[in-house]
């Protein structure tokens, strides 16, 4: 900071430099927020030129009827599936890659190619990967259909389990699953797809934050007793690795969150709304049928969410006590 | 770390560094080999990498009336052929570099300065500035895309490159990055241009650009590989309108209408879209994951 007092000129200077930002910042940021605000009390459509005021109702419908409530178990299931996962396996990845030294670095290539590459054709590659005819995902598994691998996949060779039952048993005698296009599993390739995608980001910031922990500290801990490798991740890396965590814990969310392009190009939201996650909501709802009001009300309980992750990002960043 | 890695312990972690490297890169390799191979090894899943690589027939073709000699295509030759023929792909790709590059230009035009005033120039309402940039930082764009979409409807700006980058041109986010590398660059330098009578604008771009090119390269890589392969925002405010299509947007067109013979030519479509930025990243990794892991470092 500069502390000299300067002329005045000076003044209108910062003013001018910081006048494109704002007015940037006022129209494409806390204007849009404003106006969703206000539209999600109405029953507003483009094009049409009167609407009415509708009080909560878009906000009372969005917890009351069944699609929304869908909506809100398919992000929720998503989120709650892919942050862990992916968080894990950053976590596992990078610890693996680190105490593997010079020879890890083709791996973190490797791992972070789908974070580079564009979603949107990564998700139509996979489309075709579990194609249920030419896939090569159901046919490397009808591979083993009628040889011992279908023994032993389909457990048949356990006296209490019926083979036609298992997965493995099923897919053979009658089909594999329509990974994309059956309820029981499209949420299921949804989250996979997402956690392919975003793991390899999480296991970069976690080989940044490895780089932080001290080597003395786990050299102490040895010292200390702890003899495992367990122990010392636990004592030592686990707890340096903090910061980091919350970190990637709340980007992943926040990411989480805003799942997109994976459903609109593989699933439309279903099949019966099991992919129906809140901004696939927010493009069909309010951009393909119009209808604004409740679009509207998804994007402020969708930016609600977003604020409410950061809040708690805020709290734990604040209550943690720092070691280094 | 103190890693005692017996050969054990080494091989077992190669190990399941190998299957998850496998699973990673399934899809890159079924994208290349599928654009090399022609439809009849694309479905009977035959022909290895990188498929016999001999004429085949395209029915479409024959059934066009054209002569059986003039239907026989080499595999490649023709994925690629058709992925650029069906669909105007080149239009495509012109648009997304357009975009991507206009997006960058201006939101180093508008973060520039205004970081500059932010870390070092002392005005009435700096820091509800600095509020505001810390607040923006909460709001995700594609989160207020509708009322976006309204706003920009009510001017009729739909369906237009404006469209396109608009919502972009203020990245709150690269001002704040800009504003903390500014912090750590000493007064002694701007005091020192300012002696030899440069006005504060050169300042900023004789002076304070040039020191912060290495941040400004992490920043510039992160925006274009985000709006590269967005998909989303594009498929908003982009209805009808082929013109105007980003790479995402084209694919995607493609991959509907699709029935099986068109295969090949979608995944060299996919390979043409992705390996540009891949190459990239191959090339400066080290510069890719910081700019990417940008965001990490707040």
């Amino acid at each position: 900071m500069i502390d000299t007092p300067r002329p005045r000129g000076l003044f209108k200077t910062g003013h001018a430099f910081v006048a494109p930002a704002v007015l940037l910042m006022i129209l494409i940021l806390m204007v849009p927020v404003v106006v969703a605000a206000i539209l999600s009390f109405s029953n507003y459509s483009l094009g049409s030129p009167d609407f009415d005021w509708v009080g909560v109702k878009n906000y009372s419908k969005l917890f009351a009827r069944s699609t929304y409530k869908k909506m809100l178990t398919a992000s929720f299931v998503y989120i709650g599936v892919v942050v862990p996962l992916s968080v894990f396996l950053g976590l596992g990845a990078a610890l693996l890659i680190n105490s593997l030294g010079r020879f890890g670095n083709i791996y973190k290539t490797i791992y972070f190619l789908p974070v580079m590459a564009t979603l949107l054709v990564m998700a139509i590659v996979w489309e075709f990967i579990l194609h249920p005819d030419v896939g090569v995902v159901n046919r490397l598994l009808a591979l083993g259909c009628g040889t011992f691998a279908e023994t032993i996949l389909s457990f048949g060779w356990l006296p209490w389990v019926d083979p036609a039952t298992t997965f493995y048993g099923h897919g053979c005698a009658q089909d594999f699953p329509h990974w994309l296009g059956s309820k029981h599993t499209a949420l299921g390739t949804i989250i996979f797809i997402g956690v392919w995608q975003g793991f390899g980001f999480n296991m970069v910031l976690y080989l940044a934050g490895l780089t932080s922990v001290p080597r003395e500290l786990v050299h102490a801990s040895v010292i200390d007793g702890a003899d495992s490798a367990w122990d010392r991740f636990w004592l030592v890396t686990w707890q340096m690795l903090g910061p980091t965590t919350v970190f990637v814990v709340v980007i992943t969310t926040i990411r989480s969150f805003q799942v997109f392009d994976t459903v609109e190009a593989l699933t439309d939201g279903g099949p019966v709304k099991t992919t129906y996650v809140m901004m696939y909501a927010i493009y069909e709802k309010g951009i393909l049928q119009n209808l604004i009001g409740i679009g509207s009300a998804i994007t402020i309980v969708f930016l609600l969410f977003v604020l409410a992750v950061t809040l708690v990002q805020r709290w734990f960043v604040e209550r943690r006590v720092h070691y280094t | 770390m103190i890693g005692y890695n017996t050969p054990f312990s080494t091989a077992a972690k190669h190990a399941v560094l190998i299957i998850g490297a496998l699973i990673v890169i399934l899809p890159f390799y079924i994208m290349a080999t599928y654009s090399l191979k022609d439809p009849i090894e694309i479905t009977s899943g035959t022909g290895g990498v990188f498929g016999k690589q001999e004429a085949f027939l395209d029915p479409g073709c024959v059934q066009s009336g054209n002569a059986k000699e003039d239907c026989l295509f080499n595999p490649i030759a023709y994925n690629y052929g058709q992925a650029f023929s069906k669909a105007p792909l080149l239009r495509y790709l012109f648009n997304g570099v357009v975009v991507t590059l206009s997006i960058f230009f201006i939101q180093v035009l508008v973060a520039l300065p205004c970081a500059y005033a932010l870390s070092k120039l002392r005005f009435w309402g700096r820091e509800l500035v600095f509020t505001m940039v810390l607040l923006g930082l909460l709001i995700p764009v594609h989160a207020i895309a509708l009322p976006l979409y309204i706003m920009l409807s009510k001017v009729g700006l739909t369906n237009t490159y404006a469209a396109l980058v608009i919502p972009w041109t203020i990245s709150v986010f690269g001002i704040f990055l800009m504003r903390q590398f500014f912090m750590t660059v000493p007064d002694d330098l701007i005091d020192a241009a300012r002696m030899d009578g440069m006005s504060e604008f050169a300042i900023v771009w004789k002076v304070m650009l040039p020191t912060a090119i290495p941040a400004l390269l992490a920043f510039g890589i992160f925006s274009i590989v985000a709006h590269w392969n967005d998909y989303f925002w594009p498929r908003v405010v982009i209805t009808g309108t082929r013109e105007l299509f980003t790479p995402p947007l084209g694919i995607r067109e493609f991959a509907s209408g699709i029935d099986g013979s068109d295969y090949g030519p979608m995944m060299a479509t996919a390979c043409v879209i992705v390996v540009p930025l891949i190459v990239a990243f191959l090339l400066a990794q080290r510069r890719f994951i910081q700019g990417i892991t940008l965001t990490g470092m707040k």
